[in-house]
């Protein structure tokens, strides 16, 4: 009886630790509300993305976020694709700001915002630009750039 | 005389390498180029002093970086050359389409759910597509042109993506992958004026994950 209300109470603490356990990592999972946007496809030379002030070097399958930053070196370019299967790419010394990016066909949601603040982009448009062509904008220290359905490179100068 | 005439060539030549006097302006640069399927997209580039719409491959858009209210400057075609130099890194690192989604448009004719002639045999093969990738997710997203008001054509543009979704689910898609939405006349394909009839804006669009 005694050994059977011990191996009881240890059965309890096991469980107890594994709902502990799910409760955390259950957490951690539900609170990265951020879903990777695009995945980082090429990379030649220096190639960074900066996430939330911290520099990552850009490898080949790195994920990418909402409001992240993309940067290449004088001698850097690289390219990416987003869930809608937009493709992005970046000559050298460039900067490009990721400030929204929403692909939800489920709730009929699209928008690609970005900032290009210098250097050289190439750019092929894909879903969301076919399903709410006025959804999709760059933004460039001079002008706005909106995008229907389409292929096209830009220099921006920069500041 | 001579040593001045001797300082003006200096001079003249000083100016040849430096190119002083020359300020080159700055700009920015926009390039339209074709779409590996051929086809020919839209850009319109807007400054605080107006816009510019490019719709021909190899045309640019340039924009003063100096005088942000001046418009940009009307589109001008550009060398291939001087495309290759300026944008030859970015462009060789751009990856090739994705195929995460496929996208088919299904037209209709006016103020109907009757697929059009040549939309009929696309049905097929959005269902090989469904079936080849297995795929867990179709969108089936109605439109209308903007003939007629809002409340009908939302109507109408819900009638004909249910229409397709009855279709493909008669022909064996489970009904719990498809997910139906529809925008009466609020997203046409083609911008038109109120009350156009536009057949690329009568339209469902299938797009298989």
């Amino acid at each position: 009886m005694n050994h059977n209300s011990l191996s009881l109470r240890r059965m309890f603490l096991a469980l107890a630790t594994i709902f502990f356990l799910l409760s955390i990592t259950g957490e951690a999972i539900f609170a990265d509300t951020s879903p990777i946007i695009a995945v980082v496809e090429n990379v030649n030379g220096t190639a960074t993305v900066v996430r939330q002030g911290r520099t990552i070097s850009a490898k080949i399958g790195l994920d990418i976020y909402q409001y992240d930053t993309l940067r290449t070196g004088s001698d850097g370019s690289m390219g990416v694709i987003f869930n809608d299967d937009t493709s992005l790419s970046l000559g050298p010394g460039s900067m490009l700001v990721i400030d929204e990016f929403v692909f939800a066909p489920r709730e009929g949601k699209y928008s690609i915002a970005l900032r290009m603040v210098k250097g050289t982009v190439a750019y092929l448009s894909g879903l969301i630009s076919k399903l709410a062509p006025e959804s999709a904008h760059i933004e460039t220290p001079t002008s706005s750039i909106g995008i229907r359905g389409t292929k096209f490179v830009a220099r921006v100068e920069g500041e | 005389m001579r040593r001045w005439r001797k300082a003006f060539f200096v001079w003249i030549f000083l100016c040849f390498l430096t190119g002083c006097g020359a300020h080159r302006a700055k700009r920015d640069l926009i390039v339209l180029l074709p779409d590996p399927d051929g086809k020919v997209g839209v850009v319109t580039v807007t400054t605080q002093g107006g816009s510019q719409i490019l719709d021909k491959p190899g045309y640019a858009v340039e924009v003063e970086v100096e005088d942000l209210n001046k418009p940009p400057i009307a589109p001008h075609p550009v060398e291939e050359k001087e495309i290759a130099d300026i944008f030859g890194p970015a462009l060789s690192m751009l990856p090739d389409s994705g195929t995460r989604f496929i996208l088919t448009i299904l037209y209709f004719e006016p103020d109907t759910t009757k697929l059009t002639h040549e939309s009929k045999d696309l049905v097929a093969e959005i269902l090989s597509t469904i079936k080849s990738r297995r795929s867990g997710e179709v969108f089936v997203v109605g439109h209308t042109d903007l003939v007629g008001n809002e409340a009908y054509n939302t109507g109408l543009s819900q009638r004909r993506a249910i229409y397709v979704r009855d279709l493909l689910v008669s022909s064996g898609v489970k009904p719990n992958t498809l997910f139906v939405s529809f925008y009466g006349k609020a997203r046409p394909l083609v911008p038109t004026l109120d009350e156009v009839p536009e057949p690329r804006n009568r339209r469902v669009e299938v797009i298989v994950r």
